[in-house]
């Protein structure tokens, strides 16, 4: 008896041990193992994919329906859409539309579609099927407000077939990114019996697709299963192969603890670890020595980062104040601090990734004199021996309200603290969000949003589509915020290409320098693959493509 | 016999029905709104709504009632056995108890079984050590069982189970063998508890002239231990255990959550987070029910540790 309770510590310090070990095996390993020749891709096998888990506030697969990463990635799979993006240079490219015209007004699309296409429940995708898709869209918008996808239908007014291989369809207000709409999740088109299951059977997976996988169960909180498509046969010009896909089935698993995503992966339990921040140092290390590949690609769309409350007697309303906030941010120091030596820092309001991006580096440069003398320039002073500055008896205090504290943002209220800003972290419910930001109770806010099409910063900053007016009318003044508008118009509507660029350039300059927004990091989204994974592709929204991915033996 | 267990039955429907009060209000005087947190899950606001719009997504939810029809209705259903349907799952709520009660159940059974045998054995050991350095540890044992966080035991046990050795599943509710490393992780603070008090009654019961007694009839040490010593230790042992039940649950959301099982502690965690409240509500009347048996059964189990507790009415009736 003794002995045995004895033994129980014993065991638990070699574990410790064991620990320890291999903690040290991974400080010392050199990188990655060589990529390359693997041979032929060979068809069969099953893939297991750990996410991070899926949405608890509102359980959906639906692609119309949901904005949640981890569904769209697993929609990507099963249902395909009229457009693919190109991931390189953010050209859209033919998928179940072979063609289409835009009019000038940028008010009517039409697409010439495929004629070889089934849904998996053997129904032919033919016209009527695709104005179905848009008909249900306006219906789920109607029955379900706010439903996602509206924002990629906004200004949509009818779809119509034109014959039984074209669609027209028609806008009343105009929509320029509704062609990068078309290659996205979100309006992937469904085969028309799905839309006799009301939208909440739909979030739950009772839809079909013509993806190149099936969707065979949903569980919220616990996983998806897919299988193989049988006879799949259209492909996007994007990967690297045609035909059917070559893994028979992909088990996806919603896994909470990063450890346990990376230890499953690491002793050979999964094929893929997906997480939804990137991997800490440490765990690359850890998955590297054990012979995992990384890949990492930044997400497209709006980059981490504050905005502003520039409302009268808000401390922002000050652009000097602004000016020095910008330049009071150490983000290279973020980066390195936080995710790792080789982490990519922020270079403007969008991700390196987004179409049309352009750096705005040198105007992020740390600059902690550069802020302090424009602080001085605002009235705001550091008096002998203070840590923070203050104006009239009143203190510097920016105050941003969070869920949850992270390292970055205490990191991020250090760096303020040495230009004497008061950086408050104000911890609130999620469920308080809405009256913070109606009462236009703070000074930032954080957030980001994930599209491939710099349109998507509309939603949040461009009142006449943000996803709240309160939001977009505090962060910045309507002067500018009328030359925001015109941009984004310029940059949507201009046929031209190089027009396009240039206006989009001088928007992405005037964001940074007015201090619109105020760029906190990059969003990268980092997945491991076993050493048996290959194929492994990154879509034009940074998501996981099963499709062209074959395991070999052992 | 009879009015006694009316009685009883009596009180854990008031009981019931309070805890459900309970948590109606609670979740209604909060400052939320279950279809802004819906929405922000999907990155839009709430303030994005026209008021018409607002309307429609509230009905949807049966939001648009009076507070009072909401809670009377809520209450009609689960009198009926209807307890609505979940606002983020989108499935009927009994639907999804039925799908996760069943792992919660089994675990926190296997749980209480691990915990029951490892507190009480180390009870009765650490009681019959003899006064030196391996007493002073197995007493002291307990203490670091229960201040030792749940989710580092679990993390561990997957690290050395899992991941070093591969015996055992890190994750998952399929087969047995996955109900190990997250009964052991639940086990570990419940048995320290009941190894503290068990060995504070015991050293007290001990410590009694009526076992000095029963030494001295000739009785051997552990026959005085186990006969006479632990059965009147136990009283106090068994009370705690009642709480000791309910506090499975709550180590649940933990354990669930480091182990990704599907199962009541986790579908509480996240429904509290979404403001579920047709979940949630179902889930606290659940605990309330399983909290109310397992006292009722505590209470029924005394007469037979301590047989006076029965004889007392008896007498106070005559």
């Amino acid at each position: 008896m003794t002995t045995l309770h004895r033994r129980k510590p014993a065991i638990a310090i070699a574990g410790a041990l064991a620990l320890l070990a291999l903690s040290g095996c991974a400080g010392t390993a050199t990188g990655a193992s060589p990529t390359g020749a693997a041979g032929d891709p060979v068809a069969g096998g099953e893939l297991t994919v750990e996410f991070w888990p899926d949405n608890a506030a509102f359980a959906c697969v639906d692609p119309f329906q949901t904005y949640w990463i981890e569904s769209r990635q697993v929609i990507r799979n099963v249902a395909d859409s009229l457009t693919d993006q190109d991931p390189e240079t953010g050209e859209i490219v033919p998928w179940l539309a072979t063609s289409w015209t835009v009019s000038d007004d940028q008010l009517t699309y039409t697409f010439e579609l495929r004629d070889d296409v089934t849904f998996s429940d053997g129904t032919p995708l033919d016209a009527a099927a695709v104005v179905r898709t848009f008909d249900s869209a306006q219906e789920t918008l109607a029955a379900v407000p706010g439903a996602y996808g509206g924002v990629y239908i906004a200004g949509l007014d009818t779809a119509t077939a034109l014959d039984e291989h074209t669609v027209q369809v028609q806008f009343a207000t105009p929509n320029s990114a509704f062609l990068q709409g078309t290659s996205t999740t979100n309006l992937a088109i469904l085969s028309p019996a799905s839309y006799d299951a009301t939208p909440a059977d739909r979030c739950l997976g009772k839809f079909v697709g013509s993806g190149p996988f099936v969707l065979d169960d949903y569980t919220p909180g616990e996983g998806i299963d897919l299988s193989r498509r049988d006879g799949y046969d259209w492909a996007s010009s994007l990967n690297a192969h045609e035909g059917e896909a070559y893994l028979d089935a992909v088990h996806i698993n919603y896994v909470a603890e990063d450890s346990v995503r990376v230890g499953n992966l690491t002793s050979g339990a999964s094929d893929v670890a997906w997480p939804r921040n990137p991997f800490t140092p440490e765990d690359q290390a850890l998955l590297t020595s054990s012979g995992a590949q990384l890949h990492s690609r930044p997400l497209p769309g709006v980059s981490y980062s504050l905005f502003p409350n520039v409302a009268d007697g808000k401390v922002l309303s000050d652009p000097l104040v602004r000016q020095a906030l910008q330049k009071a941010i150490d983000r290279e120091t973020y980066a390195t601090t936080i995710y790792g030596d080789d982490y990519p820092v922020v270079a403007g309001a969008y991700d390196s990734t987004t179409p049309f991006f352009g750096a705005q580096d040198d105007a992020l440069a740390y600059d902690p004199e550069g802020a302090a003398e424009l602080l001085d320039e605002a009235g705001w002073t550091l008096a002998d021996g203070a840590t923070y500055r203050t104006k009239n008896g009143q203190q510097l205090t920016i105050v941003q309200p969070i869920t949850a504290e992270t390292p970055g943002d205490v990191l991020l209220q250090d760096q303020l603290k040495q230009v004497g800003i008061d950086f408050e972290l104000k911890v609130y419910q999620a469920s308080d969000r809405a009256s913070i930001i109606s009462g236009g109770d703070y000074d930032v806010l954080a957030t980001y949003y994930t599209r491939a099409d710099p349109s998507v910063l509309q939603w949040i900053i461009d009142d006449r589509y943000a996803s709240s007016k309160a939001f977009a009318q505090n962060a910045a003044d309507p002067e500018t915020a009328a030359q925001i508008q015109s941009l984004f118009d310029a940059g949507i509507t201009d046929i031209d290409q190089e027009a396009r660029t240039d206006a989009y350039a001088r928007l992405q300059a005037l964001l940074v320098d007015d201090g619109v927004t105020f760029p906190v990091f990059e969003r990268v989204q980092y997945a491991a693959t076993a050493p048996s994974v290959q194929g492994f592709r990154f879509t034009s929204e940074s998501f996981l493509s099963y499709y062209d991915i074959w395991k070999t033996e052992g | 016999m009879a009015w006694y267990v009316l009685r009883r039955v009596g009180q854990a429907a008031v009981v019931l029905w309070a805890a459900y009060t309970a948590t109606f209000v609670i979740l209604h005087v909060l400052p939320s709104d279950p279809v802004a947190l819906q929405l922000a899950a999907n990155n839009v606001e709430i303030d994005s709504l026209t008021p018409e719009q607002r309307e429609v997504a509230e009905a949807r939810l049966g939001l648009d009632r009076p507070v009072w029809q909401q809670y009377l209705g809520m209450l009609a259903g689960v009198l009926r056995g209807d307890f609505g349907t979940s606002y983020a799952k989108q499935v009927p709520v009994a639907q999804l108890l039925g799908e996760r009660l069943p792992a919660t159940a089994t675990l926190s059974g296997v749980a209480v079984l691990i915990a029951l045998v490892a507190g009480v054995g180390l009870a009765l050991l650490a009681v019959r050590v003899p006064r030196g350095p391996l007493a002073a540890l197995l007493r002291r044992l307990p203490a670091v069982g229960v201040s030792v966080p749940n989710f580092w035991i679990g993390l561990l046990l997957i690290q050395v189970f899992a991941f070093t050795l591969g015996w055992l599943p890190a994750m998952g509710s399929i087969g047995p063998q996955s109900y190990v490393l997250p009964a052991i992780t639940m086990a570990v603070p419940t048995s320290a508890v009941l190894a503290q008090v068990l060995i504070r009654s015991l050293d007290d019961t001990l410590g009694e002239p009526y076992i000095a007694t029963a030494r001295a009839k000739g009785l051997s040490r552990g026959a005085v231990q186990l006969r006479h010593a632990f059965r009147n230790a136990a009283l106090p042992t068994l009370t705690i255990l009642g709480l000791l039940v309910g506090a499975t649950v709550t180590g649940s959301i933990v354990v669930e959550t480091v182990f990704s099982r599907q199962g009541l502690g986790r579908l509480a965690q996240e429904s509290v987070l979404a403001q579920d409240v047709p979940v949630v509500q179902a889930i606290v009347v659940l605990a309330a029910s399983a909290f109310v048996l397992v006292n009722l059964v505590v209470d029924l189990l005394y007469p037979l540790l301590d047989p006076r507790i029965a004889r007392t009415p008896r007498v106070s009736r005559a």
